[in-house]
């Protein structure tokens, strides 16, 4: 019933969300999910409360679940080293087990 | 001695302004760490109901104006906005201890126009009842794009340079998507919402609108608008201290400098094409407004090296206060002092 995937996460700003989302299917990603976030990096704190004058600069999460671990680590290492070198950000890869494994 | 009384007279009445109470409220609250906040989606309902109105009430007025007369006054806003970016990079590009891009970055948002400073000038001119030309909120895009592009512009070539000087390849030539800066700037929430006003009031009857929802709650959504200005202005007040102190040196002496560059590049307008006074203020304040919405993302995405906290604290922490608190009142009261109105 479970099999075993990865999950890539990336917390950017929302400013590269359609960057980000375009190097995802290029790496083989077939879906992903977005959250709204806020919170406190090394760049700065963004507080999710209040009116963020610059929509663009509040963060978001996006998270796709690959099949292929090695498609998953491919995206990853393109993505901090083409967005994450003047933007903050973060991205990681997290073991999950998956249902219905043929969509990923 | 009597004109500088009269100066000074008028502008200490404007520095009175509900307008400026707000600015000051808002920054005082966040100062003493208030728990009061504005949800981001009423800011940006605002932004669209005041950009909407301005458009609308100047699209009605539109018909029946002459809009040969426009020509020569865009043109005047699109030189401020490139001026103001050379300006930048004549002086602030070249201080020591400030690197290239974040001085270049800061000269386009100088250079661009902030919708809530037009619309904070607005209200005061219509209090006045200073007349300005039906289409003069619609320089805003002429003096904002080219200022964005410049500077993107100014800051790829830097780029390919310092490559060719570390001993790189001159590579191709770097592309600057022009283009995709400019439908960026127009897809802007401020812009767009301007645009589709001015289009509604040219070809629609909104006039039922505009009277009963738009107009009266036009001062009210500013003041809000105002307080969260503010507040925003403290919070990246702690981002300016991590960068060289020029910045702060620039963020308070451009708005002006450009503001008067703005100035009399329309008195040029109005003594050869009639520009009205009205007009000539409307374009030294865009020039000394520098653009909070929608220019700080398109700088950042197209200077990606440029610091972040040193253009846009500049501009948010010290610029916009400025441009509202003292361009504003300054820029009437020389109106009133070259023009008698």
């Amino acid at each position: 019933m479970f099999s075993n995937a990865t999950k890539l996460t990336v917390i950017a700003e929302r400013l590269l969300q359609e960057r980000i989302i375009e190097m995802l299917y290029a790496g083989g990603a077939k879906g992903h999910t977005v959250f709204d976030g806020s919170g406190k990096g090394e760049h700065s704190n963004r507080r999710g409360d209040r009116a963020a004058v610059i929509h663009d600069f509040t963060i978001v999460q996006l998270d796709v679940v690959f099949g292929n671990s090695d498609e998953a680590r491919k995206v990853a290492e393109d993505i901090a080293d083409t967005l994450f070198v003047d933007y903050a950000g973060i991205v990681y890869l997290t073991p999950v087990e998956i249902i219905r494994a043929k969509r990923f | 001695m009597d004109l500088l009384l009269d100066f000074a007279s008028s502008f200490f009445t404007q520095l009175r302004s509900p307008t400026l109470a707000f600015l000051i409220g808002g920054a005082l609250l966040a100062a003493l760490g208030s728990k009061l906040t504005v949800p981001d989606a009423i800011y940006q309902f605002i932004i669209f109901m005041l950009l909407m109105r301005i458009g609308l009430h100047g699209g009605m007025e539109i018909r029946d104006a002459d809009l040969t007369a426009l020509a020569l006054p865009a043109l005047m806003a699109a030189l401020t906005g490139i001026i103001c970016v050379l300006l930048g990079w004549a002086t602030l590009a070249r201080l020591p201890g400030i690197r290239f891009d974040d001085a270049i970055a800061t000269s386009g948002l100088f250079g661009a126009v902030s919708a809530s400073t037009l619309a904070a000038a607005l209200v005061v001119m219509e209090q006045e009842a200073l007349i300005y030309e039906a289409w003069a909120p619609a320089l805003y895009p002429f003096m904002d794009i080219p200022a964005l592009v410049l500077a993107i512009v100014l800051a790829s070539l830097h780029a390919q340079k310092r490559r060719v000087a570390e001993g790189g390849d001159v590579g191709e030539r770097p592309k600057v998507g022009v283009w995709k800066i400019i439908k960026d700037s127009l897809r802007g929430a401020a812009l767009s919402a301007l645009l589709l006003g001015i289009a509604i009031g040219l070809f629609a009857e909104p006039g039922r609108v505009y009277e009963e929802f738009y107009n009266p709650l036009f001062r009210g959504f500013l003041s809000i608008l105002l307080m969260i200005m503010g507040m925003e202005a403290y919070s990246r007040l702690a981002e300016l201290r991590g960068v060289a102190h020029w910045f702060a040196v620039y963020a308070l002496l451009a708005p002006i400098a450009h503001g008067l560059i703005g100035f009399g590049l329309g008195y040029i307008a109005h003594i050869t094409v009639g520009f009205s006074p009205g007009g000539v203020v409307i374009l030294a304040i865009i020039a000394a407004s520098n653009s909070d919405i929608s220019g700080p993302p398109t700088l950042r995405a197209g200077i990606p090296s440029a610091n972040p906290a040193s253009f846009i604290g500049s501009s948010t922490s010290i610029g916009t206060p400025i441009a509202i608190a003292v361009c504003i009142p300054l820029f009437l009261a020389l109106g009133e002092m070259v023009f008698g109105t």
